[in-house]
This record gives structure tokens, C-alpha cells and sequence, in this order.
């Protein structure tokens, strides 16, 4: 799985910029199955990516078109896709997302993610073999939103966590 | 049209009308100034009314981002911002990095260029369709992270990047800056003022059209040396721990930090004030630029305030240069001239200014409506700012900038306005950076180190000095012998850098960036035929071009020099210790190597 510590992303988006590139040979936020967000109210700067939660809401597509490979990432078809947006709308952190047509997530790069390669910060690892955490907690309270404001939510709560920190070595 | 590295259209707004109109980028217009800063410039001087008043509707406001602006490069970021500054009267600009130009960069549009006056408070939401005209009177008084927070809201997107103005912007301070990324400055030369005179609240970015180069694969292999360069560096780990901030100390031991309004170079409490104690003991975490691997800014928290930065010229400006000892305090300034978008270069000479005329008796307090203050007075510090950034009382005056409050005074107060063209000087002592001192005095936007960033004359590489200057002098900072040649190659690197809309730190101060490197950089991006011989040329042209317009608008020869107090008195103390500096024989030198008459 794909773990982010947010304390050491400082927004620099070369996670974005090597996915979209490695996957697209373009760059664009848009490309990106890594989606980086700046809150500049909070000061935090942080990826969102699927982490290969524990539910797998995803993978409750009617079509079947999506399966889990042997990485734990999610495999789109794009042949038995519909773009019905069941999984983008199951998905409690907006880390997939239908655009022009194609189911954008993380497929982990078979094994190397581009995106772990890019952070020069350790930001981001990646733990083969290990289990997503759940999101269960986190479902209800996204459950109308779009993938940008699921985005938005999700790393909202990781990062105060993260102030509660800094407040308490700054007090 | 031109698909590859470029966006390939142009934006006019006109804000009389509330009208937009795209055009074609044409490849032959803009392939001989690249992009980003050179393109604005050419821009401005094809279209410009120069007898246009700054504030006035006519002046022309350009948004400019470069063919590799949010591309793979490394630290592509930056975008600039030009048009005829309210405060020197002459050609203005200003860059800055963060989030704000590669988002820009994804609407397509090389250059947002704004012209007219809104007849209300209004903010532009541009996207690849075009333009929305938000009415926003109820944003007026708002400060940046606000009101890029509240556009955020209610456009429903999180991933809009905002440039704003504060209240320095609308209330027309001559060195108002345009804040984007919520901390990132686009400080010098007035640029918030003018769009504040626009009515001009914020300009709201948020684009999905990808930047696609010609050759995807060379540019990956060029953008990997770069990058091995980069983390390969000897001062990586030094900038991306303290960033510019590192500077404090090292001007410091080197005698040339400005301490109470550059009449010293050595800052005895310099220890309290440094970058090392900022990471230390306020910094949470790094931040970074779009696509940068330094990682060198940082995120800080101070008693209530927190924000991003500072940078080493606010952190000094606020420290030893007005003989401020409290780090907290300084930070404290920061977040806030950030978040009411004042430059804090400019805002630091007002007030160092006026303490040490004061201490000298050339200011009486009834000149100043009853107002002293002498180093370090925090309470009075943050008063004069909300004087100027508000236009309070004699803070109106104040507020039109050093050069020209000092008309009000005596010739003798005149002469201690650190300032060349109208534009204060930045903290480094040119008395011990010979090559920086002519940077300043021939930089077409007035004092200014970024013109040339001749961070060479630093590094003390004797060797390197002599293969590319003729001279081992140009690698030693106390030399004058070889500087107009490294100045002269520098300002083209830094042109460069401006029109990549890369980053200097790592283009220039860390030497990363090549006429060769440029040319296979923009061969592969672009699909155009960038040579490095073509790119030496077209840099000079377009540096020959700034000449001509501030010809135009009435400078001269005699405008590129120093304040006396450079060429005169010898610094008292430390490693500078009795340096002045020959402006005038660097400058002929200069101009030399240019082929200038005049």
C-alpha cells in the first residue's frame, strides 16, 4: 500500500507530475491518480491517493469491470466499463475519478510507483504486501460529496491531526 | 499553432467592458523572447502608452508564464507579472514561485493581459473557456489566504490557485505586492497597486489543458542530469534545511548584512535573528515550490501568527536592517505583510530610513505628524506599517515610496535613501559584493539582484573564474576587475531562468542552468530550433530591449550608479572593512561589453 506521512510533504506535487507524466507522457494535475492539495488556511500540503482501504468499496462495481491485482491495487477494464461512476462515487476520499472517459487510479506502477520514486522527501512509501487501513469512518461523512471536495475532507482531518502536533511542540 | 511546451493562446481582458478575447500565440512573436519575463517586456513595449499613468486604466497588466512553466523541469514555477510600476515610473516586474504559474500554465494561456478599470471590486476566474467576472465589493479590506480560501469556496474547487491583493493593493501603496499560493510574492515594483487601480481583487486560475513537449523522452533524460546536479550539490542540504534564510549568517561572517540602514555590515546579535534558530525553534515543515526537489521554503508558527517563509530579504529587513533583535517579532511581520500584500524590501527602507534620518536630526518629529522611532521599536514598526499599508496621516506619503517621501526633505536626508530608479535596495552590502553592486545599479527594474544574481562572485572558484571571465578576480567578491563580464553573463542566465519561469536559487546561485542545457531543455519541449548561439543572442536582444524602454521613459546613464553612501564611505568594521565601490568604472565597463552609447 501507498502510506503518506504529511509532515514531511511540503507540496512540491512531483508525485503528480511523475504520474501523469509516466502514465500520459503530459503533465497535469488532471492525469494525476495522485491528486496533491494545498491548504494554505492550514498550512498543509498533502497527496490523495487510493491507500487499498480495507472495505474496497470500489469494487462493488454492477459491471465487474474492476478487480484487485496481486499488489492489492485496483484494475480498471476499460472494455467492460460503463463510466456508471459507482466507484467514484463509492470511494470515500475522491482518490478515483472518472475524467474524459477513464477511470483515474492508482495502479500502483506494477510494483515501482513513479510517485514514490519522485518524493525526494519520504513523503510517500510504499509497503508491499501490507493492508490498507479502513475507512469506514470516513464514508459517512463524504458520502454526497464530489471527488474534490472528498479530497478536500479527507486530508482536512489528517491534517489536524498533524497541527495538533506542531501546536503542542510550539505551545 | 504552436502545441508543444507552449499553451499557444493568449488572454486580453478588458475590464472597461467586463470583455475577454483569445488569440493565437504566434510562434515567430514569441520564439525570439521565449516567454515569461522577456515576453511581457516585449509585450508592454509594443502596446504600452508610456506616458500612461501607473495608476490610470491605460497601463497594461501582464500575467506571463514560459513554454516549460509547469512542465516536467524541475522547479519550473515561476510566473511574472509586468507593467509600468507606480512606484519608479519604469519598466515593472516581478516573479514568484509556489503553485499559482503552473496551474496558469494549464488554461493555455501564455499571457493574461489586463487593461481598463472595473467599475466595481471584481475578481477573474480564468479557465481553458475563457473568463468569469465575479462582482466581489464585500472582499475589499480582505487579506490573501482569505480571500483565496473564500474564491475556493465558492467556485467549488479546491484545486484553484489564486493571485490576490491585500489591503496595501486596493489602497494603492506604490510597492503593493500580488500575493499568490497564499505566501508567495510577486513583491517589487508595485504590481498590487496597479491592480488594485484595476479594481482588481484577485486573479483565479484553474486550467486542464496538459503541457505537452515535443520529445518527452530527451526531456526526461535532460531533466534526470539536472536533478542529479541539483541533489548531487554541495549546498543542498544547507538551502533545503534554511533556504535563503542561510543568508543571514553568511553575510553576516562575510561583513556585508545591512544593520541599521546599512550603516554597518556586521550584526552583533546576528545569532538571535538567523535562519538556523528560525529552523530550529519556529519551523514545522518544509514547503516547496511546484515541481522543485530543494524544498526550501518553510512553514513556520510564532506565538498566534504562523505562515510561510520568510525569505532572507524580509527576514533581514526586519531584523538587522531596521535593528530589530526579536526573531519573533520579524516573523510576525512577515505573515503579516504577506497577508495585507506589501513588499517587505521596500516597506523596510521606508522605515529604516526615517529612524536613522532621525538619529541623525534630519527628521524633526513635527515632520512626521509627531512621529520618532529609533531601532528595533516593534510597536512603532508595526504602526508605521499600518500607516502606509492604510494611508494613515503622514503614512500617505509614506506609502508613495522612500524616494519620493524623501523629496519632502533635505538633500543630505535624500542622499540616505538606499535606492537606485526609484526602487529600494535589497540587504546585501554592495560594498563587499562588487558584482551584486553592479547589478543593482543597472538592473531595468531599479536596485535589484535578481537581474543578474551574480552569486558566482561568491563561490570563490578561481579556476572556473578564468575559463569563463578571462580572470581569477571574478570569482572574489572584494574585486572589481572582471565583474561587468560576469554580470553580463549572469543577467543572460538569469533572463533565462525568468523566461523557463524555472527558479534562480537552483538555475543560478546553485549553477545549474546552461545556455546548452537551456537550448536541449527548449529544443525538447518546444519542437523549435533553440540553439545555444541563437539563445545567446536573443537574450541580449531582449536585455537590450529593457534599455530602450526605460530610455523611453526618460532614464539615462546617470541613472545606473549607487547611493553615495556606497561610493564614499568605507564600512567601518569587519571582513568589508574599508571597501567602497567604483560604480562608475564597472558601469562603463558594462556598458562596454553592451555596445551602449548612452
Amino acid at each position: 500500500m501507498i502510506q503518506v506521512d504529511l509532515h514531511k510533504c511540503t507540496g512540491c506535487k512531483k508525485c503528480e507530475v511523475a504520474c501523469a507524466f509516466f502514465h500520459t507522457g503530459k503533465v497535469s494535475n488532471r492525469l494525476a491518480r495522485i491528486k496533491v492539495l494545498n491548504l494554505y488556511e492550514l498550512g498543509i500540503d498533502g497527496p490523495v491517493v487510493c491507500i487499498q482501504c480495507e472495505e474496497k468499496y470500489c469494487l462493488k462495481c454492477p459491471e465487474e469491470a474492476l478487480s484487485l491485482g496481486s499488489l492489492g491495487q485496483i484494475i480498471v477494464s476499460p472494455t467492460v466499463c460503463t463510466l456508471c461512476e459507482v466507484c467514484e462515487k463509492a470511494c470515500p476520499i475522491g482518490a478515483m475519478e472518472i475524467y474524459h472517459d477513464i477511470v483515474f487510479v492508482c495502479d500502483l506502477c506494477g510494483g515501482k510507483p513513479k510517485c514514490v520514486e519522485a518524493c525526494t522527501e519520504g513523503a510517500i512509501t510504499f509497503a508491499q504486501g501490507e493492508h490498507g487501513p479502513s475507512l469506514n469512518a470516513i464514508k459517512k461523512e463524504t458520502s454526497k460529496k464530489s471527488p474534490n471536495q472528498k479530497r478536500l475532507h479527507f486530508l482536512k482531518k489528517l491534517g489536524a491531526s498533524l497541527r495538533e502536533k506542531w501546536s503542542s511542540k510550539h505551545a | 499553432m504552436l502545441e508543444n511546451g507552449y499553451g499557444g493562446q493568449i488572454l486580453r481582458v478588458n475590464l472597461n467592458e467586463r470583455k475577454f478575447q483569445v488569440e493565437p500565440l504566434d510562434s515567430s512573436w514569441i520564439k525570439p523572447v521565449i516567454g515569461g519575463r522577456a515576453a511581457n517586456s516585449k509585450r508592454l513595449f509594443e502596446e504600452l502608452d508610456m506616458d500612461c499613468e501607473p495608476l490610470g486604466p491605460d497601463n497594461i497588466l501582464i500575467f506571463g508564464v514560459g513554454p516549460l512553466t509547469g512542465s516536467f523541469l524541475t522547479a519550473s514555477a515561476y510566473y511574472t507579472v509586468s507593467a509600468k510600476s507606480p512606484l519608479t515610473g519604469i519598466l515593472g516586474d516581478s516573479a514568484a514561485g509556489g503553485q499559482f504559474g503552473a496551474e496558469m500554465k494549464l488554461t493555455g494561456f501564455d499571457q493574461i493581459i489586463i487593461t481598463g478599470k472595473a467599475d466595481n471590486l471584481i475578481y477573474l476566474l480564468v479557465t481553458d473557456g475563457g473568463v468569469k467576472f465575479v462582482d466581489c465589493p464585500e472582499y475589499r479590506g480582505k487579506k490573501i489566504v482569505e480571500t483565496t480560501e473564500i474564491i475556493r469556496r465558492e467556485q467549488g474547487d479546491i484545486a484553484i490557485q489564486v493571485a490576490a491583493i491585500g489591503p496595501a493593493g486596493e489602497n494603492g501603496v506604490a510597492f503593493a505586492a500580488v500575493v499568490s499560493s497564499g505566501n508567495r510574492v510577486n513583491g517589487r515594483t508595485g504590481m498590487g497597486a496597479v491592480m488594485g487601480s484595476k479594481n482588481l481583487k484577485a486573479l483565479a486560475v484553474r486550467g486542464s489543458k496538459p503541457v505537452e513537449l515535443a520529445d518527452p523522452l530527451a526531456f526526461l533524460a535532460a531533466n534526470r542530469k539536472i536533478d542529479q546536479d541539483i541533489l548531487n550539490h554541495t549546498e543542498y542540504t544547507k538551502r533545503h534545511n534554511l533556504g535563503t534564510t542561510m543568508l543571514m549568517k553568511d553575510l553576516n561572517s562575510i561583513g556585508i548584512l545591512p544593520t541599521n540602514h546599512f550603516q554597518g555590515g556586521v550584526c552583533s546579535y546576528v545569532d538571535e535573528i538567523s535562519g538556523q534558530r528560525l529552523a530550529s525553534s519556529f519551523k514545522v515543515k518544509n514547503k516547496s515550490c511546484f515541481n522543485c526537489n530543494v524544498h526550501c521554503s518553510r512553514y513556520y508558527l510564532a506565538g498566534d501568527q504562523e505562515a510561510e517563509g520568510p525569505e532572507f530579504e524580509t527576514l533581514c529587513g526586519f531584523t538587522s536592517r531596521i535593528g530589530n533583535q526579536s526573531l519573533p517579532f520579524a516573523l510576525e511581520m512577515n505573515a503579516y505583510l504577506n497577508q495585507i500584500g506589501m513588499d517587505s524590501i521596500s516597506t523596510s527602507e521606508v522605515i529604516g530610513w526615517i529612524m536613522e534620518c532621525q538619529e541623525k536630526g534630519l527628521i524633526h518629529p513635527k515632520d512626521l505628524d509627531g512621529f520618532s522611532i529609533t531601532w528595533g521599536e516593534k510597536e512603532k514598526i508595526q504602526q508605521i506599517v499600518d500607516m502606509i499599508a492604510f494611508r494613515r496621516g503622514i503614512g500617505d506619503e509614506m506609502a508613495k515610496g522612500t524616494k519620493k517621501l524623501a523629496e519632502r526633505f533635505c538633500e543630505e536626508a535624500q542622499k540616505l535613501v538606499m535606492h537606485v530608479k526609484g526602487l529600494d535596495i535589497i540587504c546585501g552590502d554592495p560594498r563587499g559584493i562588487k558584482a551584486y553592486g553592479l547589478t543593482y545599479a543597472i538592473a531595468s527594474r531599479g536596485a535589484d539582484h535578481l537581474r543578474a544574481e551574480p552569486y558566482f562572485e561568491l563561490t570563490n572558484r578561481k579556476e572556473e573564474s578564468m575559463k569563463r571571465f578571462g580572470t581569477e578576480k571574478a570569482a572574489d567578491r572584494l574585486e572589481e576587475e572582471g565583474k561587468a563580464a560576469l554580470v553580463s553573463y549572469s543577467e543572460k542566465i538569469a533572463l533565462l531562468t525568468d523566461c523557463l519561469t524555472m527558479c534562480k536559487n537552483i538555475g543560478l546561485c546553485m549553477d545549474i542552468l546552461s545556455l546548452e542545457r537551456a537550448s536541449s531543455l527548449l529544443r525538447a519541449g518546444t519542437g523549435l530550433d533553440y540553439t545555444s548561439e541563437y539563445l545567446a543572442k536573443i537574450l541580449a536582444d531582449a536585455i537590450d530591449l529593457d534599455h530602450a524602454f526605460n530610455r523611453r521613459l526618460g532614464m539615462t546613464r546617470k541613472d545606473d550608479t549607487l547611493p553615495e553612501r556606497f561610493q564614499k564611505e568605507p564600512l567601518a568594521k569587519g571582513p568589508t572593512k574599508g571597501m567602497t565601490v567604483d560604480i562608475g568604472k564597472m558601469v562603463n565597463e558594462y556598458y562596454k561589453i553592451h555596445l551602449w552609447e548612452d
